[in-house]
């Protein structure tokens, strides 16, 4: 039985057969996978959603909204004015970045609300995957700081409901930096030769610029020259670094081991270490602070349209912003946070006492949507290749 | 009994092989399909996405060879895919290397208890890959096994550090030799326990020395298993991007990196897709090539 097996499969007929008949199998599995994507695309990309005199109301929705975010924002307590108006529990699916999700999404992953950075929002429209928010359907949205709700919109419309916000700066070591040098350069710096750590993003790139006395606007629309120039810059520093970072628990250890004295990072570093009495400080540099914001947006053929409203306003509270503070140490968009029970030095290095103020400019840049991110991040390839 | 139906009765029945052809077909069905719709769709799904016949995004180039001609135009990312190409080569050298031993001493030294020693030399796949490539910090990190050590005993002072033991391309060839050697002794250790005995006794009853009996007898025969070996972790080392990003620090970004960074990163998908079937395409031709010069097939026969 073997030899008549083994016999087929070695005759030249058998090999050809199998060759065939794999070749009609890709042939006709691939048209069909082409043929579905591209149908996709169009349909999504034409497609805003149902009508609002189509809409049915929220008693006739299906109730179990589908939320693509963050890991850690699955957390009851980030939800639980929704749950607690007895809304049903979401599902929850996760994603690792914003590109990923973005990725998912065009491939036709389907959700209600996903949590992205605002500066791809215009991403997210461009294929035709979110609508507008109402925002006279969420109580709280008159509580949210303006100028966050302003990163959120495109031609006059709310498509993010922007709820949490932080910075991207250095954290450094003060036992052996001076936290009186108010600059990115500290990720860029030869004192510190062999300490520091940058994360794989090319932000890098944005802070270069900043250092080499670009401005807070230019960096986010760098020209050629200028994208050579902080790249140049960039790979000329390189050799100071320690390592490039992907996972920032490993770069918490870094810092607090004294083994990087100079980190790219985010609030919940100086938060986490400044509680354990690490000497650390976060730098707020005069170039202008580089800051995210996030919140969320609503899928164009969602057909939970009232609960997704529901939850975003459950988002929008300050009990869930003052959760987020305490808990992320990130900032949030209600104003009417109680921060009294958020350590006075992270209040005051955030200015989560006047966002209003610390997010404008040029004390800080809310990041924006990059027209030209493929050269970015080619240019930030170069650098890490170099 | 006429000759006509001599001639019948002697020829091979048609319906038989014809059930046969069915049957192999059917069994070959479901791998077949498998294959098609998991493994060759989305390869063409991304070789047409990186000439635009295939377009997600409203940036997307349509019909277009753009992406490859950026791809080739690019020092930067044709040299990554050269360093990609000798880190490859050396941890598939390395790991030979270092697996032929194992893979001698279990098939011609330990006897019966071969299969034992086998499934133990395989014992760390059933940890997961990240954390065997994590452990390895312990061992080369600042303040781990090897530093420590050489502090202790003097070699270094009590601050000292060697710059190119971690977060290194040297971390990266190190942890990839070390994830792939059980690996690889598998192939070896089939062609040496599948190898004739008698050959090596005739080579010593003709007065060879053990030494001349591995070069000129074992070794040769062992040749297949080697290079099957090889191809076994050159193919996936290739587009290896996990371990440089976990080990490598600043120098350890390689061409597998590049792609994920295009995907991922920077919303640059038609030139990721290039690079993704350069890679495959190159995989491929090499695979050929050994397998037509180098008789794989031999292992697995």
């Amino acid at each position: 039985m073997r030899s008549e097996f083994d016999g087929l499969m070695r005759s030249p007929m058998g090999r050809r057969a199998l060759l065939k008949y794999l070749g009609y199998a890709s042939l006709l599995g691939g048209t069909g996978v082409l043929a579905a994507c591209r149908q996709d695309v169009t349909q999504t990309g034409t497609d805003q959603g149902a009508s609002p005199t189509a809409r049915p109301g929220i008693e006739e929705e299906p109730g179990v909204l589908r939320v693509f975010t963050w890991a850690g924002y699955e957390l009851k307590p980030v939800w639980k004015p929704y749950r607690q108006a007895g809304y049903p529990e979401p599902k929850f699916s996760f994603y690792t970045n914003t590109e990923q999700a973005l990725a998912k999404t065009a491939g036709g992953q389907d959700w209600d609300i996903a949590h992205p950075e605002t500066s791809y929002i215009q991403d997210y429209v461009n294929i035709g995957a979110i609508q507008p928010w109402d925002t006279s359907l969420i109580e709280n949205f008159d509580q949210l700081n303006p100028m966050l709700q302003r990163a959120g919109q495109l031609d006059g419309q709310q498509y993010e409901i922007v709820t949490d916000w932080g910075y991207s700066a250095p954290i450094i070591r003060t036992d052996h930096l001076d936290p009186s040098i108010k600059s990115y350069s500290h990720l860029f710096d030869p004192a510190a030769s062999g300490h520091i750590s940058w994360f794989d993003t090319p932000w890098i790139l944005m802070m270069a610029g900043l250092t080499l006395g670009m401005s807070g606007d230019e960096v986010f629309d760098m020209t050629p020259e200028q994208l050579e120039e902080a790249k140049n810059f960039a790979i000329d520093r390189k050799k100071h670094l320690y390592n490039i970072w992907v996972d920032f628990t490993q770069m918490w250890d870094d810092v607090r081991k004294g083994v990087v004295w100079a980190a790219y990072s985010w609030p919940d570093t100086f938060a986490v270490l400044h509680a354990e009495g690490v000497p650390v400080a976060y730098i707020r540099p005069e170039e202008g602070t580089l800051s995210w914001a996030e919140g969320l947006v609503l899928h164009a053929e969602t057909e939970n349209y009232y609960h997704a409203h529901e939850y975003a306003n459950s988002w929008a509270s300050a009990e869930v912003g003052q959760w987020l503070i305490e808990n992320y140490a990130y900032g949030h968009a209600n104003l009417n946070v109680d921060l009294s029970n958020v350590d006075p030095d992270v209040v005051k290095v955030f200015g989560l006492d006047d966002p209003e103020y610390n997010l404008s400019e040029p004390v800080s840049y809310i990041d924006r949507w990059l027209p030209n991110r493929a050269a970015y991040n080619r240019a930030w390839d170069e650098v890490k290749a170099a | 009994m006429t000759t006509t139906a001599r001639v019948e009765l002697s020829a091979p029945p048609v319906a038989p092989r014809a059930r046969r052809r069915r049957g192999l077909l059917g069994l070959l069905a479901a791998p077949t399909g498998f294959l098609a719709l998991f493994f060759l769709v989305p390869v063409l799904m991304v070789a047409a996405y990186s000439v635009g016949l295939l377009t997600l995004l409203p940036h997307d180039l349509y019909l277009s060879l753009q992406p490859w001609r950026d791809f080739f135009a690019s020092e930067t990312h044709v040299g990554l895919f050269w360093k990609s190409v000798r880190l490859s080569v050396v941890v598939s050298a390395v790991s030979v290397l270092l697996a032929y031993p194992i893979a001698y001493a279990l098939a011609l030294v330990a006897g019966r208890r071969k299969y034992t020693l086998l499934l133990v030399i395989l014992a760390p796949f059933l940890t997961s890959y990240l954390l065997r490539v994590l452990a390895w910090r312990v061992i080369l990190g600042d303040e781990g096994l090897i530093i420590t050590l050489l502090r202790d005993v003097g070699v270094l002072g009590p601050e000292g550090q060697i710059s190119w033991l971690f977060y290194s391309p040297f971390a990266v060839y190190v942890v990839l030799a070390y994830v792939w050697v059980p690996f690889v002794a598998l192939p070896i250790f089939v062609t040496l326990d599948g190898m004739d005995r008698d050959l090596l006794e005739a080579s010593h009853d003709l007065g060879a020395t053990r030494w001349t009996t591995f070069l000129r007898v074992t070794l040769p025969l062992s040749v297949p298993g080697v290079v099957a070996a090889f191809v076994f972790v050159f193919i996936p080392t290739i587009g290896e991007y996990v371990t440089p990003l976990l080990v490598g620090g600043p120098n350890g970004f390689f061409f597998g990196n590049a792609i994920q960074g295009a995907i991922l990163q920077g919303f640059d998908w038609q030139f990721g897709a290039a690079m993704a079937m350069f890679l495959v395409g190159t995989v491929t031709v090499l695979l050929v090539l050994f397998g037509r010069y180098l008789n794989v097939r031999a292992v697995a026969e």
